[in-house]
């Protein structure tokens, strides 16, 4: 058994902090483990069998591993002994207590924007509400030049900036506070905004063209956030309830969460009040979708060809191997207009991750599956079987290259090579195991 | 010494659908449960796709059943015959694991008629003294339409019931069932697409001036979120339903709309491979102290509980409330007693139509697909003057195109070339016409204990005592005419039928129904039945027994719609009364 | 519901965020670069792993006899599509070992046939007792091992079989008659030709395309409604065999 902490939803947070200086302690706990929610710390600081906050998490690289710290109100081990001055420093500019830099895997660039009241009721939430954990993570020790922490000081001179969220008059309430949470402690910009030279971030505000455009983040595509108000593919088709429903439960009637996303939606935005979402959305909805090749398409074309591919697979006559590979793989949930099912089975005519320019997370998903995450709203966990057991490194090629051409998709082929390269990189995928056919059904976790 | 668990408000025994209907209402109250599955964990995982479509494994080798080696039934068919164990699965096909039958389920989910419910007010009403078998044993149930209607009607939206509305509030609804009982809310979804078999049936049937209407389907026509936020997608037709986990997550079955809920509450638990062998009752036998089960291990586990829920399948239910001294013994002699008392089954069977130049597609279907009429369901026929009482829903299914099961005419070879010849030649060529009857409650067919079979454990193994009797013979001659009509319609090129008639006596060896009720029956005299109107055990008030061990005789449709209604009612009352105030909820008196 | 993120997908989502060491690889685990597809054995290259050598011989030949070749009629017989290989791997299965069933005495084989089968043997014993004593009756009445007899006197003994017309109690076999081993052997032989190629039968699902079973493709949604018209694709197995 893990060790649990139920943090109870707060029911309609407003912007910012309508929360008197001095209320009641419990509520600033309370409202400290929101925001604790909302920022996704317990993702990085907590590893698997250890407990919530106690760091050690371990990322292995080239250089080395790297090490989350404990963050527990611990005084040896974690941040016990942090002042409320050095507990803001360290999240706002990825100052140690002892004045040494924290490497910019903490997003403390993002966090840079919270408001006092916020970092406060975090800090007293770091303090009271979590429990202290006496243990020593693994210290971190990287190569040289990337042990030199004082490096990082340029970095943050060139690229970081602590300047503290000043709400913008051209936004309503609710869509400010969507900006303060998207561009602050939601940190979404870490995987959705492309990367400059050096690893930094090439913006991260939504006044600049690069926010959240979109960014490849080790194959997998996070795709742009930039919503607009037009009619393309992707988030540009969502609606602001559709967005909500997604970060709230992992799924709308578009699409279904895969990859990393799975977490963040499963720990933080799934506890996040519908009115924060909504704000979130309204932002994410203000923000102009950047001019797409794509948009040459007329939404008339886009309607053709899926009428044209969805008769073509009913028909089923003269099939391409990747036609025959999608009705005898795909079909069963996806259908032959590839429109899956409201919030159910996500739609593949249009999806971002069908459409990317790098198909490895495509790949992936067909190779190992995935299982949307359990959340209080929609428990219900579906998952999509991986079909590495099913089919060859060729066979997934043909029938990616099929669906990211089918119905209204327009993106490139994918080859056999780029299949045996994401399947060398797959650990042990339960959701992908070959039936046992003299056995008892073969199932993953007990009970209790 | 066996070993002791720490106390829990309550525990469930069986996780199927009772168990886990019982596991959310009770967790709603606040309560810590704790479920207690012999089985093996399943979940939606285990059976997706298309890891499920394996005929061998599911539809022959029985993967997804209870095994008789933990659990077999010795059967006869007359007080005098030897019981013999049934020693592997035939007849009846009950669930094991978590989901129980629920995972493996064809998927139709009806209502009973109001005048099911209510039969032998039905029968005093309707039949001269002197007409039905004097052995007969039939019952109310005790509770009324009215007051299950709301927990039919949340029940079909935890499920996404598919189908068309026949009577809203009292109006009857075009395309709908004109003799269902008045329903408060439509069907929550529309039906299921028709196949071929459906369109002819439905044509031929109106052409009689019957009045069918979609199979009420629990394999859902659109993507469905429910009450619980748990979630099915929209029905592929695969054909693999009945006696398989769906593929496609389309089946309301526990895994889809109940578990991942359940499982996410912290006053909720769950243990598998963990057989119950008794319920242990206080010294005064008045008041059940917990559960006595056998864990993985093969150690004996003694589980304190204030409640005990025997939420098993509805023969497992009798032989633990049999095996624990919970109530008295039916005695079919004296006839005292009343736990294993009025055991009851379902009667079915078919004309199987040959086609040679239709394609029928069997394996494009769901299991709940065709149409069924209710003409013939108790009130809306004079069967009296036929000198029967009961009723049988009509139909036409196509539960499934799976080649090892292929229906071949009985004259053609079972081997050699010909047998080849003929899988080639009606293969995807066959319809059947259906009727599935109601089967009343008598005073020999009933369940005890065996003298001489014992489980793994040492228990005795459940007795069942079984055979048809005259009034179902009748009926079941009866619907055969009906049926022949329908057949004169459609001209096959070639068919045959497949009844029980006269002088037919049950066979354990090929499949009839798993719809095994009544043994543990529900009503309001406790001299005929074991449970009180709230499932409540009128001898051990906190011990409950939802299942269909509750119905004091079969109706003609398909029983988890009525199973789950009870299981709701009986739950609700626990939460509006039970709770505060432990005790019997209906005095002997 | 634990409120950790799990192992796998907390370091990938760390990894994503990691801005400056962006290349990792994910530890541990088992590469699954086999591929499903296995190429059927040849039946005539198989080696029985539970039933002896005479005791194939007389399985081939009855297999040939229960669904002939092309050599009888069109269709795939039982050879073709290696039943026998089917029926071997069945014997070790849990349905082998009548591992689900219930096999505590006492076994009373007086009672009814219609209150199923009482006799104390699992599917493997029935074979090996059945073949025995099949064996024997051909040795006793034509002088010669099933096998080496022809078509029609194999399927006279067949028939005999299916009819309890050879008494295996007058040949010292006094639990199971005859008719118990046949069906074993009839059934399980449709099994093996009509079950999943997974099993070992159905060699490249030549029974399924025979009679037009779409196989393990469990999907049509999108054909439910088109009555009455010849479905135009072949089958697909749970392996992922296209025919």
């Amino acid at each position: 058994m893990t060790a649990r902490y139920l943090i109870p939803l707060l029911a309609g947070s407003t912007l910012l902090s309508s929360m008197p200086a001095f209320a009641d302690t419990d509520d600033i706990v309370k409202r400290g483990a929101y925001l604790a929610r909302a920022g996704d710390c317990v993702a990085c600081h907590s590893s698997p069998q250890g407990k919530p906050f106690a760091g050690g998490l371990g990322i292995e690289s080239p250089f080395g591993t790297i090490y989350s710290t404990n963050i527990t109100p611990d005084k040896e081990n974690g941040i016990g002994s942090y002042t409320e001055e050095q507990f803001a420093a360290a999240l706002r500019e990825g100052k140690r207590a002892d004045g040494a830099n924290l490497y910019p895997a903490m997003p403390y660039p993002s966090y840079a924007n919270l408001t006092d009241e916020d970092v406060h009721a975090l800090y007293a939430y770091f303090m009271q509400g979590v429990e202290p954990v006496a243990s020593q993570p693994p210290k971190t020790s990287l190569g040289f030049p990337f042990n030199q922490r004082w490096g990082i000081s340029a970095w943050n001179w060139l690229f970081a900036d602590a300047e503290p969220f000043t709400p913008q008059a051209s936004h309503d309430e609710l869509t400010e506070r969507g900006r303060y949470l998207v561009e602050g402690l939601g940190h979404c910009g870490s995987c959705h905004t492309p990367r400059g030279i050096a690893q930094q971030e090439k913006a991260l505000g939504g006044d600049s063209e690069a926010y959240l455009a979109g960014a490849n983040l080790n194959g997998w595509w996070a795709p742009s956030l930039r919503a607009g108000d037009g009619d393309g593919q992707g988030i540009e088709s969502w609606d602001t309830q559709a967005i909500v429903d997604y970060l709230e439960t992992g799924r709308n009637v578009h699409a279904t969460v895969g990859g990393e996303m799975t977490s963040v939606i499963a720990h933080s935005t799934s506890y996040l009040s519908e009115r924060d979402l909504m704000g979130i959305a309204q932002y994410l909805k203000s923000l102009p979708a950047n001019p797409t090749s794509d948009d040459a398409a007329s939404t008339e074309a886009r309607e053709q060809s899926t009428d044209e591919t969805a008769a073509h697979l009913t028909a089923a006559k003269n099939l391409s191997k990747g036609e025959r590979l999608y009705i005898d793989n795909c079909a069963a949930c996806h259908f032959n207009a590839g429109e899956g099912a409201d919030r159910v089975f996500p739609q593949l005519d249009g999806n971002s991750l069908t459409n990317a320019e790098n198909p490895a997370g495509l790949i992936h998903t067909m190779l190992a599956g995935a299982r949307p995450p359990a959340t209080s709203k929609i428990p219900a966990q579906l998952p999509m079987p991986g079909f590495s057991w099913r089919l060859s490194d060729e066979e997934i090629a043909s029938l990616a290259t099929f669906v990211r051409g089918a119905w209204s998709n327009d993106a490139g082929p994918v080859t056999a090579e780029q299949v045996a390269e994401v399947r060398d990189s797959l650990g042990d995928t339960p959701l992908s195991r070959a039936p046992d056919p003299n056995g008892s059904l073969n199932h993953e976790d007990g009970g209790q | 010494m066996a070993k002791q668990q720490p106390r829990v408000d309550a525990v469930i025994v069986g996780l199927g659908w009772t168990g886990s209907i019982m596991g959310m209402e009770l967790t709603d109250a606040g309560l810590n449960v704790l479920a207690l599955e012999r089985g093996a964990d399943r979940s939606n995982a285990d059976f997706a796709y298309p890891k499920a479509a394996d005929e061998l494994q599911y539809g022959i080798r029985h993967t997804m059943m209870q095994k008789p080696k933990q659990s077999a039934v010795t059967i006869r068919r007359n007080l005098d015959e030897r019981a013999l164990p049934q020693r592997k699965l035939g007849a009846f096909l009950p669930g094991d694991g978590v989901g129980g039958a629920g995972a493996h389920w064809t998927g139709v989910l009806i209502r009973p008629t109001p005048t099911d419910l209510q039969l032998k007010s039905f029968a005093d009403q309707a039949f001269e003294p002197g007409v039905l078998q004097d052995d007969m044993q039939i019952q109310d149930f005790g509770v009324t339409w009215d007051e299950l209607e709301p927990h039919f009607t949340f029940f079909e939206n935890v499920c996404g019931q598919s189908g068309t509305t026949g009577n809203l509030r009292g109006e009857t609804q075009e395309g709908g069932d004109p003799f269902e009982g008045p329903r408060s809310e439509p069907y929550p979804l529309p039906a299921l697409q028709d196949t071929q078999n459906t369109e002819m049936f439905d044509k031929a049937a109106r052409q009689l001036g019957y009045h069918p209407f979609p199979n009420p389907s629990a394999n859902v026509s659109r993507a469905w979120t429910n009450p619980y936020g748990m979630q099915l997608g929209p029905c592929n037709y695969c054909g693999f339903c009945s006696r398989y986990g769906c593929v496609n997550y389309s089946k309301a079955s526990p895994q889809t709309c109940i578990l991942n809920a359940l499982k996410q509450r912290s006053n909720f638990a769950y243990r598998t491979h963990a057989n119950v062998t008794r319920v242990e009752l206080a010294a005064d036998g008045k008041t059940a102290t917990g559960v006595t089960y056998i864990d993985e291990n093969g150690e004996e586990v003694f589980q304190p509980a204030d409640m005990v829920i025997l939420a098993s399948y509805a023969l497992n239910n009798v032989r633990l409330m049999l095996n624990s001294g919970i109530g008295q013994m039916y005695d079919p002699v004296s006839r005292t007693g009343t736990v294993g008392r009025n055991y009851a089954y379902q009667i079915g069977g078919g004309i199987h139509m040959y086609f040679d130049d239709i394609e029928f597609n069997p394996f494009a279907t769901a299991g709940a697909t065709g149409r069924m009429f209710n003409d013939f369901s108790p009130g809306n026929f004079d069967s009296a003057s036929h000198g029967f009482i009961g009723g049988a829903k009509m139909h036409s299914s196509q539960a499934s195109g799976t080649p090892i099961k292929t229906p071949l005419p009985k004259d053609t070879p079972s081997w050699g070339q010909g047998y080849k010849d003929a899988l080639q030649k009606y293969y995807g060529h066959h319809m059947k016409l259906s009727m599935t009857g109601s089967v009343m409650s008598y005073r020999t067919n009933m369940l005890d204990l065996d003298p001489t079979w014992k489980d793994p454990y040492g228990m005795p193994l459940l007795r069942m005592t079984f055979d048809w009797k005259e009034n179902e013979l009748k009926l079941s001659r009866f619907m055969r005419d009906r049926l022949r009509e329908i057949a004169d319609v459609l001209k096959p090129d070639h068919m045959e039928e497949s009844f029980q008639l006269n002088g037919d006596h049950f066979k354990v060896t090929s499949y009839v129904s798993t719809h095994n009720v009544g043994g543990a029956v529900m009503g309001t005299d406790p001299s005929n039945s074991a449970l009180n109107r709230y499932l409540q055990s009128w001898d051990v008030h906190n011990v409950f027994v939802p299942g269909g061990n509750a119905f004091p005789q079969n109706f003609q449709a398909n029983p988890t719609d009525l199973i789950a209604a009870l299981t709701y009612w009986s739950a609700k009352k626990i939460k509006e009364d039970y709770l505060k105030n432990p005790g019997p909820l209906m005095s002997r008196a | 519901m634990a409120s950790q993120p799990d192992n796998m997908s907390r370091r990938a989502f760390l990894r994503g965020s990691a801005t400056l060491i962006p290349t990792v690889g994910l530890a541990g685990g088992i590469s699954l670069t086999a591929q499903a597809d296995e190429p059927a054995p040849n039946l005539s290259e198989y080696q029985p792993v539970f039933f002896g050598e005479d005791e194939w011989s007389f399985l081939l030949a009855a297999c040939d006899r229960l669904i002939p070749g092309e050599h009888a009629g069109s269709g795939p017989g039982a050879l073709d599509t290696n039943v026998p290989i089917f029926l071997d791997r069945q014997m070790d299965s849990p349905y082998g070992h009548a591992e689900r069933w219930y096999m505590e005495g006492p076994f009373d084989l007086d009672g009814s046939p219609d209150l199923g089968f009482q006799y104390p043997y699992s599917p493997r014993e029935v074979y090996q007792k059945g073949i025995a004593m099949t064996q024997q009756y051909c040795r006793q009445e034509h002088g010669k091992r099933f096998e080496q007899l022809d078509g029609d006197t194999q399927d006279a003994v067949l028939k005999g079989l299916e009819a309890n017309d050879i008494n295996f109690a007058s040949l010292g076999e006094r639990q199971m008659q005859a008719s118990d081993f046949f069906s074993h052997l009839l059934e399980n032989t449709k099994e093996g030709y009509l079950s999943d190629p997974i099993h070992g039968g159905n060699k490249h699902m030549a029974a399924w395309k025979m009679v037009g079973f779409p196989g393990a493709r469990a999907s049509y949604r999108d054909w439910v409604d088109q009555h009455d018209v010849e479905y135009p694709l072949g089958p697909v197995s749970l392996n992922g065999e296209r025919g």
